[in-house]
């Protein structure tokens, strides 16, 4: 009885929600196309102003930088959360790992999955992708290993500490460079100018790729060690 | 154009980063890095205010950083006028005091631990200093995370269950959040504060009222004001004391702050009380300080009372501040001041009476007060502020309070200011009363008792323990006979609150 109220009450202050917020959305007005404000300044004078030919990757990494340093540091924060309340120190539980086929197949793939990951960090300036995607194509690497080769296999190969080195060189890598435009250009997270090059080539769009390759570390290694403390057997600890 | 400014945020943000590293190399060198951060901060901030001595006192004070060399509509922009330096002083100072109180607390895990407090220390000046909506977003994100992790430090179930129901309320919040920037950046183009304010007025009313709703229905899940209340108990009573004082001490100031951002310089009052929405969150939050205060009295858990205590007095702040008057203001920000120490320096001296209890009930607490005489003075001295007895800064903070809603002529909000003190003699001295309580104990029961009290918090440094709580009694002591020095900052900030134009002015033109 009691259960049932509450069930009724929650299901009851969803529809009355998703009705207000259906008859608020009501109000907004059309589409307005990107004639004004921001986004069309950044249209016009992103290529020129920062040289990155993906405009996406220009307005996280050089104009709302700092924006993007905050959402890595969400994930920053978020794996050292994981990690604190799932790790437990003992031995992962280890399965055998999948069939033969499969895991000469996978050993086939890997280096095409690995080359995949660094296409896509390092081109973000210049293609979709960038430092989030092409982390988390790294990270499904780490998976695979643990799941077609059993999890042993990935501890022995990439230790968590090594893991745990990569995020944290790639976290400080971002704010080096950071505080690297602080002393070339005068400002924080300003774009360095001595690194740009000709529109459109890989190495180009000053410090943008370096950040990619920053995030792209952070992002990959992060996730790696969330799949990691995730799949460790749980004992019940003795205080 | 100010470096400090972004320092501020910068020095915990690579402090955090670079923690793990230092584990790896050598784990001893932590403890070093740490103070040598809080340390830094602590200079940077004497360093923005003698260095700005001046302009503080004729009142024209303000500083902002663009971050990239993007002026205002494009890029991101930091900015700190009075108010924020109001309350990124009282923050750092209390962040200071319990991250010294955390050197002797925390036994386990301690590399994660400083992580996600410096993630925290830099979300929240983050939040504090931010001139742009959309980086505010980021921050309170982060913030929310990192605490719901600190929530779950102790990893016992109770633990786990108050961060995931922590985290449920607070992410809801957050995507309240988002949908205002998104609905504000389609409407207006923009997400520059001083410009959003600029331009809110143009907007139609009914969207207006949408976006103001939601970014203040967001903010009350955050405070745990009425409708929402019901996380907080929780994770106050299983976190380890010295995150709990983060909770109450800091996060629920910020919330605060963001609040006054959010309706005085952004979405601006005269909309709110266009809608009449203005009455409605005061008595909100009238009631909830009410509700507040009843569950107070009929808590049986030390921890879960000081938490309930915590939903009384934000909400008598939160409608002193709806008020909209510069008495409501002088004494609703005293107030945060005054209740940020009280109630940090209550959960840190209950760290520490309560080392060798198993629970945080209330018969667990016969005895404590003879066991640690001095600490308990100290936590008689902190409630007895809670309550609002004259010497002390409680009793200046709610004395302003009170003044202003006679002022005011709301006679309820008055009433809930007494009710609050009535109730809090009742449900305090009950537990003054229990810890002071003898235990005899004969020979057998002793050995059972030892063994049967395991030692939840490792507390192997009492020294520093016991002193900070000290302290935090010494700072109500001190600001209680001389609250006038408060006069200034209070002054300058409630200046600032008001100033909408000059704060558009200088962001857009400076």
């Amino acid at each position: 009885m009691h259960k049932n109220f509450k069930n009724i009450t929650a299901v009851v202050v969803f529809i009355l929600m998703g009705i207000a917020f259906y008859e608020n959305f009501q109000l907004m007005p059309a589409y307005k196309g990107l004639g004004e404000g921001v986004s069309d300044y950044i249209i016009r004078s992103g290529l020129s102003e920062t040289g990155s030919l993906n405009l996406i990757t220009a307005v996280l990494y050089d104009y709302r930088a700092f924006d993007s340093l905050g959402e890595s540091t969400v994930i920053f924060g978020a794996v050292s959360g994981i990690v604190l309340i799932l790790s437990r120190k003992m031995l992962p539980v280890s399965s055998r790992g999948l069939s033969f086929i499969v895991k000469r197949t996978l050993g086939i793939i890997t280096p095409f999955i690995a080359l995949f990951s660094i296409y896509v960090i390092t081109h973000g300036h210049l293609t979709p992708g960038g430092g989030f995607q092409g982390g988390v194509i790294f990270a499904a690497i780490s998976i695979i290993f643990s799941i077609v080769y059993g999890s042993a296999f990935d501890y022995r190969r990439y230790s968590p500490q090594m893991k745990t080195a990569f995020e944290t060189v790639g976290a400080l890598t971002f704010l080096g460079l950071g505080i690297a435009g602080i002393f070339m250009e005068g400002y924080f997270l300003h774009n360095l100018g001595f690194l740009t090059a000709e529109t459109g080539t890989l190495i180009s769009a000053g410090s943008i790729p370096y950040i990619n390759m920053g995030v792209g570390l952070k992002v990959g290694a992060g996730l790696a060690i969330i799949f990691y403390s995730m799949i460790q057997k749980t004992f019940k600890e003795e205080i | 154009m100010d470096i400090k400014i972004l320092l501020l945020i910068l020095v915990p943000l690579a402090l955090a980063f670079s923690i793990p590293l230092v584990d790896l190399i050598n784990a001893k060198l932590r403890r070093f890095f740490v103070l040598v951060g809080i340390l830094l901060e602590s200079y940077l901030l004497i360093k923005i205010i003698t260095e700005n001595y001046t302009s503080l006192i004729d009142g024209d004070f303000f500083l902002q950083y663009h971050l990239g060399g993007w002026h205002p509509p494009y890029g991101i922009n930091l900015v700190m006028d009075s108010l924020s330096l109001l309350f990124v002083s009282i923050v750092t100072l209390s962040l200071f005091l319990i991250v010294i109180y955390s050197i002797g607390y925390v036994g386990h895990h301690e590399g994660k631990y400083y992580v996600l407090y410096f993630l925290i220390a830099a979300a929240a000046q983050g939040v504090l200093l931010t001139g742009d909506m959309f980086n505010l977003y980021v921050f309170i994100e982060m913030l929310t995370i990192t605490s719901g992790a600190l929530i779950g430090f102790k990893r016992s179930h109770p633990a786990s269950e108050a961060a995931i129901k922590y985290l449920i309320y607070n992410i809801i919040a957050g995507l309240f959040i988002f949908m205002g920037v998104l609905l504000i950046y389609f409407n207006l183009g923009t997400l520059n504060m001083a410009e959003i304010s600029n331009n809110f007025s143009l907007l139609e009313d009914g969207v207006k009222l949408f976006i103001s709703s939601l970014f203040i229905t967001a903010v009350l899940i955050k405070m745990g004001i009425f409708p929402f209340l019901f996380w907080l108990p929780k994770s106050y009573d299983t976190a380890p004391s010295p995150v709990t004082a983060v909770l109450s001490g800091v996060l629920s100031k910020v919330y605060l702050y963001i609040f006054i951002r959010l309706v005085w310089t952004v979405i601006g009052i005269d909309t709110l009380t266009a809608y009449k929405l203005d009455i409605l969150i005061l008595d909100i939050a009238l009631f909830s300080s009410f509700l507040g205060h009843v569950f107070a009295l009929q808590s049986n858990n030390v921890k879960r009372l000081l938490g309930y205590s915590s939903i009384g007095h934000i909400g008598m702040i939160l409608a002193v501040i709806m008020l909209n008057t510069e008495a409501g203001f002088y004494g609703g920000i005293l107030h945060i001041i005054s209740h940020m120490f009280m109630k940090a320096g209550l959960f840190v001296a209950l760290g520490y009476l309560l080392q060798y209890t198993a629970t945080h009930h209330y018969d667990d607490f016969q005895g404590v007060g003879i066991r640690d005489t001095k600490v308990f003075v100290a936590f008689i001295i902190l409630t007895l502020s809670m309550i609002g007895m004259p010497p002390l800064l409680g009793f200046a903070s709610k004395w302003y309070i009170l003044m202003a809603f006679l002022e005011a002529r709301s006679y309820f909000g008055a009433f809930i200011v007494i009710f609050g003190s009535l109730t809090a003699v009742i449900y305090y001295l009950r537990y003054i009363a229990k810890g002071l309580e003898e235990v005899k104990l004969y020979k057998g029961e002793l050995r059972m008792e030892i063994f049967s009290r395991p030692l939840i918090s490792v507390l192997y440094r009492e020294k520093i323990v016991s002193f900070i709580t000290y302290s935090y009694t010494a700072i109500i002591i001190v600001f209680g006979i001389a609250f006038r020095l408060l006069d200034m900052p209070l002054n300058m900030a409630i200046k600032s609150i008001f100033d909408i134009e000059k704060y558009i002015h200088l962001v857009l033109g400076g």
